[in-house]
């Protein structure tokens, strides 16, 4: 049972497709193991074991009909629970939509089925994916399975806690302002936020449009680089979604990082905000990792946290106001406070401000793209400090802003974080690296390397 | 503080937003305050030809 638990995408994938492991059997493992954790962890605000076992049933039968669909076929995953799945309902964790039956699927929830994927349920998020961890909500937060009474971040928090309790190897988050990512870091696992415009937002429910990412959530970066695979491309009724090959995302993944330049971004952690020792230890661990592997690490400067921070603040305030008026006019009881307080926020930006936010955001990505020149890719923190317990409000609210992550929502760079070593007290700590726009494949090839190296994604939270 | 939370009041109103309770208007109220702060730290050099990608843009039609 442990074993198929944090069974990876690809290692699953080669026993199925070899008929050594039953896509049955492997989802009713996961639906016990589902059944007998989330009771503490919460990962799920909708489990569905009916779709579930019909689907690793057909599945089973077209495997042993010769018709192998590819490397998620028969495979568990979830979605967070802003993505629209036919038939299912789609509440962000709220009250507000806890009738909101979606008519179709979302075009990531299809072309996961269409893939052969077994999809588990619908998972936890902060609600509306901006106000978290609330308690007030009509189900309790996800639980990070690392420490005690965990914050796993947010707001793709059921997605890490899912991963990080070996409930599914694959799961679907958005990114607005760091939500893949930051569960990610909190729950030792890997999380892209792809380029803006890779992956389609249709059948997402918006937070901010000119700013939210899909992105796939895994423990492996190889695994990771085949999710992603399956959710890249274009999409002509998503009007963010770019035109474009899709490359290979593993076709690089042994190359090495022999010969790359990679920018080591360390004002971010160490003038901008001061980063807890242990993981600012951890970031300039892994540059020797890096260096040790053959890449020069050398540092680059962008321009400070708290400005990409400014920009994108008064964007997602004003953009989600827009999503949310008519629901806040007609009941605004049924949000929790928090997500009331930060979507109420932006009735009081005015249009000239969101302008010149606009105009902040061209200027900002103008300048990061510079400082990309001449490097392959970027090292940085994701979160500047380790989880803290979800029932400590005061720590909560403190490590909401103590981040890394905007900058690259901001000009719509690729960013993965990745697990970076723990503390002396056994909590993740985590990296983040930075890629040209449409250069996934680079990040998956620097993140392969250093996962092959340090291995640290071997370790399970206690008593798992 | 008694003027954001009148400044939230008109801010309620014009948006339509007439179910706000109190509670809800005072959240608004440091709202307007926490948004005047943010857009203090905004550039005050920027310009209208930074202009963002995101025009009103026709499609071309396809071929």
């Amino acid at each position: 049972m442990t074993d198929l638990a944090y069974l990876g995408i690809a290692e699953a994938a080669d026993l199925i497709r070899a008929r050594k492991l039953s896509p049955v059997e492997y989802a009713r493992a996961l639906l016990d193991r589902i059944e007998r954790l989330d009771p503490r962890y919460h990962a799920f605000i909708r489990l569905t074991p009916d779709l579930a076992l019909e689907a690793a049933r057909q599945a089973e039968g077209e495997i042993a009909a010769g018709n192998w669909r590819g490397p998620l076929h028969g495979i568990p995953f979830a979605l967070k629970d802003i993505i629209d799945v036919a038939g299912l309902p789609t509440t962000a964790h709220s009250k507000v939509l806890i009738d909101n039956v979606a008519g179709k699927d979302a075009p990531v929830a299809a072309r996961l089925k269409q893939a052969g994927g077994v999809l588990m349920g619908k998972l936890a998020t902060h609600e509306f994916a901006i106000g978290g961890p609330s308690f007030d909500l009509p189900w309790p937060p996800a639980v990070n399975p690392w420490r005690e009474s965990g914050f796993p971040g947010g707001s793709s928090s059921g997605s890490g806690v899912a991963l990080a309790a070996g409930m599914v190897p694959a799961a679907i988050g958005t990114d607005t302002g760091g939500s893949v990512r930051n569960p990610a870091s909190m729950c030792g696992i890997t999380g892209m936020k792809p380029t803006y415009g890779l992956v389609s937002r249709r059948g997402v429910l918006p937070l901010s449009t000119s700013l939210d990412h899909v992105g796939p959530m895994t423990r492996s970066v190889r695994d990771n680089a085949l999710l992603l695979q399956l959710i890249a491309g274009h999409d002509p009724e998503d009007p963010g979604s770019a035109e474009g090959e899709v490359p290979d995302y593993a076709a690089d993944l042994d190359k090495g990082v022999r010969g790359l330049t990679i920018g080591l971004v360390r004002h971010f952690y160490t003038e901008d905000m001061q980063a807890d020792p242990e993981q600012a230890r951890a970031i300039e661990a892994a540059a020797e990792v890096l260096r040790g592997l053959g890449a020069e690490v050398r540092e680059i400067h962008l321009a400070p946290l708290q400005d990409y921070a400014t920009c994108t603040r008064i964007i997602i305030r004003c953009e989600a106001f827009a999503v949310h008026r008519r629901w806040l006019a007609e009941r605004p009881g049924d949000y929790g406070e928090l997500a009331r307080q930060r979507i109420l926020d932006g009735a009081a930006v005015s249009a000239a401000d969101y302008i010149d936010a606009l105009r902040l955001r061209a200027r900002l990505t103008r300048r990061t793209l510079e400082a990309f020149r001449g490097i392959d890719a970027a090292l940085t923190v994701s979160n500047m400090d380790p989880p803290c317990r979800i029932d400590d409000a005061a720590a909560c609210a403190r490590a909401y802003p103590r981040q890394a992550r905007q900058p690259f929502n901001v000009t719509g760079q690729p960013a993965m974080a990745m697990p970076a070593g723990f503390t002396t007290d056994g909590l993740p700590l985590s990296l983040q690296l930075v890629g040209h726009p449409w250069q996934e494949a680079m990040i998956y090839r620097i993140g392969g390397a250093y996962e092959q190296t340090t291995r640290w994604i071997d370790r399970r939270p206690p008593g798992l | 503080m008694a003027n954001d939370e009148e400044r939230a009041r008109d801010i309620a109103a014009a948006a339509g937003l007439s179910r706000l309770t109190d509670e809800h208007l005072a959240q608004l109220a440091k709202g307007v305050a926490s948004i005047r702060e943010l857009a203090a730290k905004l550039p005050k050099d920027l310009h209208w030809s930074e202009e963002t990608a995101q025009v009103f843009r026709l499609p071309r039609p396809r071929k």
